[in-house]
């Protein structure tokens, strides 16, 4: 009787230690949550979720503080997967935090600006390429659409350029292709 | 015979036959709209300003990057737009093209003789020749042939493709029969461009006479000339050296990285033109077939040329026509003739407009599965790639996919497969595109949150640190004032003391 006792606290003491030290060896920092839904976002930047920028919309959901109807540029598709993701109910995106637009970059008409470094400041990815009062430019590259330089531009200079598909990035229409 | 064959594949005989292949010469157009993007590669720069005057063979566009091709004036005239046209492209969208009206004289830019016989330059010298002249693949590909021959340089052997890349084409095959001597000294140049031992002529057993021609002018033992059994889809590159070689190159790698190179007879033809004669590409064969003309034939055009000046040769009938630019397995329907000759263009089929085939469902009978000369399983990739499902089409090879359209051809159900299949790779294309710059933006902005944070710290910093620097200027300020403060009252004592003694 004593026996099985001592083998048996001696098994939980010995167990208990290893799990012990694995919490402490294999701990996961961060929330891994957080990057899941990250990584489904379109990291537009935007912030027309009322959040400022993808990662922190992204820790809110995971703390379900906010709805995942909030992000126009990510679409209905991107609502569908992060209900599916978070085993959520699908919404319909939310207009109040604006609609989808097609995919854009936008441009500064040169012959306009003033350097007032305005829109370098509002740009979440450091698009902008410009110093005080010299001309400024947008990496069309880097430019994620999320049209946060329109409105501080004090002379209204940055315009919206529709990306249209080219020979190299041309996918065909799905419907197009005969079915029966 | 060639000692190995691959599975899959259709036989499927010339729908329209001639009696022999003969070469027809077009006159150079009033107008040629000559394209500055080829099937691969960037855009070539135009070097020329509208208005200009140019000769027939002057480059007119140039490269940039390794991969874009020279674009040179297929005839002399002045160049009156430089603008975007629609090309026969299924998307069509429209791309960069200069238009050259004619002057009619054809005049030719002056042609430098090259005094050294091409057995003196050096391989790059030849690649270099065949870069400026802005040959690509002339089979359909269009690859910058330069490029390709760059890669494959130490070649162990070259195979020289004159199959005919589909039922109908029968630009290889006249080529053959009009230019052997030719060709087979352009295979001689790549030979030494490449530096390969072995050279295998592969041509299909329907084509007898062009296989004649060839034997008689193929003096050099390293090249031989070998028959295939006549099979669509056997011009695919790697089935056609697992046809002749026995090797399988493995999905993902090229036929380069196992030293063999495999070029087309049109581009053979070109790669002497270029070396040889020091002419750029500004011509090329095409063919003109379909039931909605009379008389098939091949054409050598101008490139620029527009399709209904071509076809007009061919005696089309009174019909209304469906055009479609390519083979009748690959080739890309356009909506008018209104387009011109590219480097690509080998054929333009004519047919009568008939009703489109109905397509219902896939009933499963496999058939595409025997077919599929890249052993995949067509039916299971399309209902991947109709739900979108890329993924599970990527498990599944898509990637090995050559869009044959073998699969279209033998389909009781009429479903356009291949479409399908190139669908999916556009869109995996794009979801690639899409993921790279979510990656970018994403990065980006973290490291502007860290920027901005940094800033901050390093600004709060600074602000101590100067602080810190004032503070202790102060101390040091008042230990200056306090013995300051000494000097004044001993002095204010000395003169006090100084008042009484006098007093």
């Amino acid at each position: 009787m004593m026996e099985s006792v001592v083998i048996f606290s001696i098994l939980t003491l010995v167990l208990g230690l290893v799990l012990g030290y694995a919490a402490l060896r294999f701990k996961v920092k961060g929330n891994p949550l957080v990057d899941q839904i990250d990584a489904i976002l379109p990291q537009t930047q935007c912030g027309q979720c009322n959040f400022p920028g993808c990662r922190p919309y992204a820790e809110a959901l995971a703390k379900g503080e906010a709805q995942i109807n909030q992000c126009p540029p990510g679409g209905q598709e991107g609502v569908d997967a992060l209900a599916e993701l978070l085993d959520l109910e699908v919404l319909e995106l939310n207009a109040e935090h604006g609609e989808t637009k097609p995919d854009h970059v936008v441009y500064v008409d040169e012959k306009l600006c003033i350097g007032c470094t305005l829109c370098i400041q509002a740009c979440p990815v450091d698009a902008f390429v410009g110093s005080s009062k010299v001309m400024t430019t947008v990496i069309a590259r880097e430019c994620t659409g999320c049209d946060l330089c329109i409105p501080v531009c004090p002379v209204d200079c940055i315009y919206v350029r529709e990306l249209k598909p080219t020979l190299g990035t041309y996918v065909p229409d799905l419907q197009g292709i005969p079915h029966g | 015979m060639a000692k190995f064959i691959f599975k899959g594949g259709v036989h499927i005989p010339n729908p329209y036959p001639v009696e022999k292949p003969e070469i027809k010469q077009v006159p150079p157009p009033k107008q040629a709209v000559l394209l500055l993007q080829q099937r691969v590669g960037g855009e070539a720069k135009p070097c020329v300003e509208i208005g200009e005057h140019v000769l027939t063979g002057q480059i007119i566009a140039q490269t940039t990057g390794n991969f874009p091709t020279n674009v040179h004036a297929s005839i002399s005239g002045i160049i009156s737009a430089i603008e975007k046209r629609p090309i026969p492209h299924p998307s069509g969208i429209n791309a960069m093209c200069i238009v050259i009206d004619s002057d009619g004289k054809d005049e030719w830019v002056k042609i430098e003789k090259c005094d050294k016989e091409f057995l003196n330059c050096s391989a790059q010298e030849i690649v270099q020749k065949i870069r400026e002249a802005g040959i690509v693949g002339m089979g359909g590909a269009g690859f910058p042939t330069h490029a390709k021959i760059d890669n494959a340089q130490g070649a162990h052997t070259l195979i020289i493709n004159a199959t005919e890349c589909e039922p109908g084409i029968m630009c290889d095959d006249s080529l053959i029969q009009e230019y052997p001597r030719e060709i087979i000294r352009g295979i001689e140049v790549l030979m030494h461009a490449c530096g390969a031992k072995k050279v295998i002529v592969a041509i299909e057993d329907d084509k007898q006479e062009a296989f004649n021609s060839l034997l008689m002018y193929s003096f050099n033992d390293r090249i031989s000339v070998e028959q295939i059994p006549t099979k669509y889809t056997s011009g695919a590159e790697k089935l056609l050296i697992k046809a002749l070689l026995g090797i399988e190159i493995p999905s993902g790698a090229y036929a380069s990285d196992h030293g063999i190179l495999c070029q087309n007879v049109g581009t053979v033809k070109a790669i002497y033109d270029a070396v040889i004669d020091n002419r750029p590409l500004i011509s090329r064969v095409v063919t003109v077939t379909g039931s909605g003309v009379r008389k098939p034939r091949n054409y050598e055009a101008r490139l620029g040329t527009s399709f209904a000046s071509v076809v007009e040769c061919s005696e089309p009938n009174e019909n209304q026509h469906q055009i479609r630019m390519g083979g009748m397995m690959m080739g890309v329907d356009i909506p008018n003739a209104q387009y011109s000759i590219c480097k690509i263009t080998n054929c333009i089929f004519v047919n009568n407009e008939e009703p489109k085939p109905v397509v219902k469902e896939c009933i499963r009978c496999s058939s595409c599965v025997s077919v599929c000369p890249a052993n995949l399983l067509p039916q299971q990739l399309y209902w991947h790639a109709k739900s979108e499902n890329i993924e599970k089409a990527l498990e599944y090879n898509l990637m090995d996919c050559i869009e044959c359209g073998c699969c279209n051809y033998v389909c009781p159900s009429n479903i356009p497969l291949s479409e399908y299949f190139s669908f999916a790779k556009a869109l995996d294309r794009k979801l690639k595109r899409e993921e790279q710059k979510t990656d970018q933006s994403r990065e980006r902005f973290e490291f502007r949150e860290y920027r901005l944070e940094r800033n901050k710290k390093e600004r709060a910093e600074m602000m101590a640190a100067k602080k810190k620097a004032l503070k202790e200027k102060m101390a040091k300020d008042k230990d200056k004032d306090q013995s300051q403060k000494d000097k004044i009252a001993a002095a204010m004592a000395r003169v006090k003391k100084t008042k009484e003694d006098n007093a």
